[in-house]
């Protein structure tokens, strides 16, 4: 799982609402996927990305590159964007858990795929 | 205008100035004799589809297309410069040379006459410069891979020609992309190129229509018989060089060579589940929904995985999530995702670039996905015939649709979805009018059953859960 797409989900626990995100990462074991750079999908993606959330995973993951937040020109700046590039598509999580703040339940990430299912007492119905 | 008109009309726009370019690089290139062959191509699309594979054809070749009346084929001319990217085209299963077209045939009374027309048509046709092509088309398409088990080896040798290099068109890089196992295929093809005349061929013929008196196995019979005896090739059903194909619809006649020997809809999937889309179809979906840069386009039943790998691979600027609640379908697109890795290992040589796309295990009915994230929603939702059932389905749409308006974003979310049960679809939408507006239904023929795909756009009404209006659920 990738950090951009660990932007993405929440906890859907029953009664947990918008505390549901985001979800706490811890890894057991990442790996460095490469992938093309592409400044262009990095600038317009930046703005879209929960920046509190991606610093604390990537802290998580002792990524120190991350800055605390968006300098003006960021677009421009491709040390910036090789930087967000790599955090962003290039760590992959293979085996991890994701939890909920809220709820405490725990996701498990195996061989890079999140389990997001729930059991029934614990979905909305 | 709304805002998926409104982009793809800037993507015409866009399209029109790559018309331009083409045409200006076609007229200064050199001259030579085969250079400025012009040449029709047809290609089988999924039926429904016909104007997305025309609308790739014109973005990306800039030719226009003639749509048939015979379902599931298009024609465009090309320069033969263009074979290679011919090839490239993601919405086509299978491309063939036309040698001769007849719009109004005029067939004779009886079955001995017809078929004596069609064995005295064989010796009239133009075939040189069709045949032209297929000879350079030979380095160009797919050779058929020996398909006897999927190990971890065999994975690799399946090359897909839309990602070899032939687009800059060096054929001598197609030649170093070969594997091992190819160089057997290959020696044959030398040997032959020596002995033209011993060339290997087959009649395949396609008959619909009410009013003939003949088979289509007469056809072929009768006519690949005049074919032989004009060309001295020899005659093989099952390992042929070339193969002809007689398409008759009503009184439609198009006489053609084919140019690829494996459908090119298999590309991308490796390991196939029990209902896998084609890839061509996936494209198909994906298209309509014109992605933009940076969308998030998210397939939440997507089984072996086959519409988000075509998009990741095809719309690489847009970030790409597969979803499943069923851990082997999970299992198996992760394993189709590392297989494409493998693939683009093998083209670079040396690192292996990673593709925009993520796989989760979820329930659709229940997304982890907070609401109004996802731009671009596209689904095979299970028919209820070989996957699910028909009844579960009643409750399955509903919930579906519910859930997945939930996480589209409103005003310029769109969704493409997929279903045979179109009933139960019909009427879980009617109840949703405020969410989902229906943009676009395209008919199409998925395996006989005759299925829909329903272009939605998402309305800007924010989503509202029904807890806020009777108090049951904590409002999102």
């Amino acid at each position: 799982m990738k950090l951009l797409t660990h932007n993405l989900p929440s906890s859907h626990v029953q009664g947990v609402g918008p505390r549901g995100f985001p979800l706490h990462l811890q890894a057991t074991e990442v790996r460095i996927n490469p992938m093309e750079f592409n400044p262009d999908f990095l600038a317009c993606m930046i703005p879209k990305v929960e920046w509190a959330v991606l610093l604390e995973a990537a802290d998580t993951l002792h990524l120190v590159e991350v800055p605390k937040g968006l300098t003006e020109g960021y677009d421009h700046d491709e040390k910036f964007l090789r930087q967000m590039h790599h955090v962003l598509l290039e760590e992959d999580v293979l085996e991890g858990t994701l939890q909920c703040p809220e709820s405490g339940h725990l996701f498990p990430i195996s061989r890079r795929i999140p389990n997001m299912l729930l059991s029934d007492e614990e979905t909305e119905t | 205008m709304s805002d998926v008109q409104e982009a793809t009309n800037q993507l015409l726009d866009v399209n029109l100035h790559e018309n331009w370019s083409s045409i200006q690089v076609t007229e200064s290139g050199p001259r030579s004799e085969s250079e400025h062959l012009q040449v029709t191509i047809g290609a089988t699309v999924p039926t429904g589809f016909e104007q997305t594979a025309a609308d790739e054809v014109r973005e990306k070749l800039g030719s226009s297309c003639k749509i048939s009346k015979d379902r599931g084929k298009i024609y465009f001319d090309i320069s033969v410069e263009s074979l290679a990217q011919v090839h490239c085209l993601r919405s086509v299963d299978n491309l063939f040379v036309v040698v001769k077209e007849f719009k109004d045939y005029q067939f004779k009374e009886t079955k001995e006459e017809v078929l004596k027309d069609f064995e005295e048509l064989a010796g009239k046709l133009p075939w040189s410069d069709p045949l032209k092509v297929w000879k350079i088309n030979t380095n160009f398409k797919k050779k058929k891979t020996k398909r006897k088990k999927i190990n971890q080896n065999t994975d690799s040798h399946i090359l897909d020609y839309y990602e070899n290099p032939a687009i800059k068109e060096e054929i001598s890089t197609l030649v170093g992309d070969d594997l091992a196992s190819y160089k057997d295929e290959k020696d044959e093809s030398s040997k032959e190129e020596t002995h033209p005349k011993m060339l290997k061929f087959r009649v395949t013929c396609n008959r619909a229509g009410e009013k003939h008196c003949f088979s289509s196995n007469e056809a072929a019979r009768d006519f690949g018989g005049a074919v032989q005896d004009y060309f001295k090739w020899k005659a093989d059903m099952t390992n042929f060089d070339v193969e002809v194909l007689l398409n008759i619809h009503d009184s439609e006649i198009v006489v053609g060579i084919a140019l690829t020997e494996e459908s090119l809809h298999r590309r991308n999937i490796t390991h196939f589940g029990p209902t896998t889309l084609r890839s061509t179809l996936a494209y198909g979906m994906l298209r309509l929904c014109a992605p933009q840069p940076t969308d998030i386009i998210v397939d939440p039943m997507c089984g072996t995985g086959a519409i988000p790998i075509e998009g990741a691979t095809e719309w690489s600027n847009c970030y790409h999530i597969a979803g499943d609640n069923n851990p082997l379908a999970v299992d198996r697109a992760a394993n189709n995702i590392s297989s494409l890795l493998t693939k683009s290992q093998i083209k670079e040589g040396e690192v292996s670039w990673g593709l925009p796309i993520d796989a989760v295990q979820w329930d659709i009915c229940n997304l982890p996905l907070r609401t109004g994230t996802v731009d671009i929603i596209v689904t095979d939702m299970p028919f209820g015939k070989r996957m699910g059932s028909k009844k579960r389905n009643w409750n399955l749409y509903p919930a579906c649709l519910r859930e997945m308006s939930r996480v589209c974003r409103p005003g310029t979310g769109r969704a493409a979805l997929l279903t045979q049960d179109k009933k139960c679809f019909t009427k879980a939408l009617s109840g949703m009018g405020h969410v989902w507006r229906k943009v676009h239904t395209v008919w199409v023929n998925i395996g006989g059953l005759h299925a829909a795909v329903y272009l939605l756009k998402r309305t800007p009404q924010a989503f509202v859960h029904p807890s806020e209006q009777d108090g049951e659920r904590t409002p999102w």
